[in-house]
């Protein structure tokens, strides 16, 4: 009995240490992250631009101040956002198998970026029309989910479904009339996922990501309760229409803000939340600030790797699941998968 | 203070263009234990469901605790009624103790969870309907008896008078089943609590006033309620066999410990 006692305790001590690891974890790889990168900068260098920039050429400052770093908070930001919404989906849509995409999103924001690209030159505008279209994805995807003015979960689901395969032919049809050697190279790597083009002029998309975030943290219990269905959650004294709305809404907004800064990333909103059901367990109490950290951790790492690796950039939609992958696979092995119902 | 916690009247209810309640009376008197029985699909899940508010329906009155349900929140309602459900499935297997602080919910405030008060009481009702050991562990390791008693737990920790019940025992071993009721009728007695259980076996009105818990009896038919009142009196061999469509007949009896006894025995469904 006495070592048991003790093993609970030291696994407690364990996993304490861990959470704050996860906690301060993405602060420190933003700082990390301006060390990382193919420009030629000693780790000396880069602590004379921080911290006496008199000492550094234009060049250095401009490489250290207005490409890594933005990279690397919009790389936090963009991790935190969709780790978080396949969080509160999975929840409140009751499906541990659901991804921010569920309601659209990706498919929706994907057409306004193709539709930038091709008849407004991108720019600029790829990243309103995205935006523009994964929102009204969503609200497409609600109105034709909506059965005799209620809106039921199957229903939602299914809205969403078909409206991302209407995108999706949409999409399609783009790529099609696209001419193939300027603006399907660029279709192609949108739909990829790059930081490669951030800097301090996409940042508004912070605010609605803060937002978002904010709201989602703050409903975060109630996911729990609406986890259990709608009658349970109604019984146990919660609005089940409101706090739908506000959770999917607030997770929409992040997803489509993000989909906008980096175009679609996969992989990161499906898996993330289960790498923290396996460290924290199920309760969103705790799940929805470690799936921001875990999230914005990853992301900033993926990037670091996506620009360092090779001397040309690579796409960071490609790296997530392969550089994920063997990740979530031993975390897996390791856990044994006790965080599943059918564990 | 009123003495029907539940009052119904001339409810009507339907599912599109099928009637389920028929301008349906009903009560529930405070602190006893009302067993609500009647045929599969009769309506008692549809009328339970009115009374938590769940369902809305087309006209009539359901007043809960003298208020009109259908001008009270969600969170109104849950302070006043707490519900025990048939199925559960659920799909993250949170642990015990996060199983049965869900039942705080109504208390957390707009955002926000559960204190530290709040992990006290749900302490309380775990230790009461005796879970408290498993209370880390993940809620989908435990027997359908042990799930049965998160979710009474849930609804004791929910601190609402009244705690609805559909027809919990129900896949449930014959030492869980009366586990369970015993622990219901214990809260009867000892805690103030009221209890509307809806259930098939007519036996149970029976146990519940063997376990010393004051008990009421009514059966539905047609969505209307068939008949109301003590045990003895609802429960009898003509009314069974009119409600469930059954032949069937109440034996009374001694026990080996001298105690007078009923039961019922089935003989084949009615022609």
């Amino acid at each position: 009995m006495m070592k048991t006692a003790d093993n609970f305790r030291i696994k407690r001590r364990l996993l304490t240490a861990a959470l704050i690891a996860v906690a301060v974890s993405p602060a420190v790889l933003v700082f990390v992250s301006l060390f990382v990168g193919n420009y030629p900068l000693s780790v000396g260098e880069v602590f004379g631009i921080l911290f006496s920039p008199g000492s550094a050429s234009v060049t250095q400052r401009v490489v250290v101040w207005q490409l890594r770093l933005p990279r690397a908070l919009a790389a936090a930001a963009v991790g935190a956002a969709l780790s978080v919404a396949g969080a509160a989906y999975q929840g409140v849509f009751r499906n541990p198998l659901v991804n921010p995409g569920l309601l659209g999103v990706s498919n929706g924001a994907g057409f306004g970026a193709c539709f930038a690209i091709i008849f407004l030159g991108g720019g600029v505008f790829t990243y309103f029309f995205s935006f523009g279209f994964a929102l009204a994805a969503v609200v497409l995807a609600w109105l034709a989910g909506r059965v005799g003015g209620r809106t039921t979960t199957t229903g939602l689901i299914l809205g969403g479904v078909v409206i991302s395969s209407l995108f999706g032919a949409l999409i399609s049809i783009m790529k099609y009339v696209a001419d193939p050697y300027s603006q399907l190279p660029e279709i192609t790597f949108w739909f990829m996922g790059s930081f490669a083009s951030v800097n301090y002029s996409h940042f508004w998309a912070f605010i609605p990501i803060f937002a978002g975030l904010t709201l989602i943290f703050l409903c975060r219990w109630k996911i729990n309760v609406l986890s259990m269905g709608d009658k349970e959650a109604h019984v146990l004294g919660v609005n089940v229409n409101l706090y739908k709305l506000l959770i999917v809404g607030g997770a929409t907004l992040v997803t489509a803000s993000s989909v906008c800064i980096s175009g679609t990333i996969g992989w990161v909103g499906l898996v993330m939340p289960h790498i923290g059901r396996m460290l924290v367990g199920n309760n969103n109490n705790r799940l929805i600030p470690v799936s921001a950290a875990l999230g914005a951790s990853f992301m900033i790492i993926i990037d670091c790797i996506a620009r360092s690796l090779t001397s040309a950039e690579i796409p960071v939609g490609i790296l997530t699941a392969i550089v994920g992958t063997p990740f979530f696979i031993y975390l897996l092995k390791k856990t044994k998968g006790k965080q599943w119902n059918d564990g | 203070m009123m003495d029907n916690i539940v009052k119904v009247a001339e409810l009507y209810f339907s599912y599109g263009h099928r009637n389920v309640l028929n301008g349906l009376d009903f009560e529930v008197p405070r602190g006893q234990i009302t067993c609500l029985m009647g045929q599969n699909g009769c309506g008692k899940t549809t009328l339970t469901d009115v009374i938590t508010g769940v369902n809305r329906f087309r006209s009539g009155e359901v007043l809960l605790d003298g208020c009109d349900v259908r001008k009270m929140r969600p969170v109104d309602i849950a302070k006043k009624a707490a519900y025990v459900p048939q199925l559960h499935t659920v799909t993250f297997p949170y642990t015990v103790r996060d199983m049965v602080l869900m039942g705080r919910t109504a208390y957390a405030g707009v955002f926000g969870g559960p204190k530290k008060e709040d992990e006290l009481i749900a302490e309380e009702a775990m230790a009461k309907t005796g879970i408290l050991e498993y209370a880390d562990r993940p809620y989908s390791n435990l027997s359908g008896g042990e799930i049965k008693l998160v979710l009474l737990a849930r609804a004791l920790g929910q601190s609402a008078e009244l705690i609805v019940m559909d027809e919990p025992t129900a896949h449930l071993d014959l030492r869980n089943e009366l586990k369970f009721l015993e622990i219901a009728a214990d809260i009867v007695k000892n805690d103030g609590k009221t209890i509307l259980i809806s259930t098939h076996s007519p036996s149970h009105a029976f146990l519940f006033e063997r376990m010393g818990a004051a008990t009421r009896a009514a059966l539905m038919k047609n969505g209307k309620i068939y008949a109301s009142g003590a045990p003895d009196e609802v429960i009898t061999g003509e009314s069974v066999s009119e409600v469930f469509g059954v032949n069937a007949e109440i034996i009374e009896y001694t026990a080996s410990d001298g105690t007078k006894e009923k039961t019922i025995s089935l003989k084949d469904t009615a022609k």
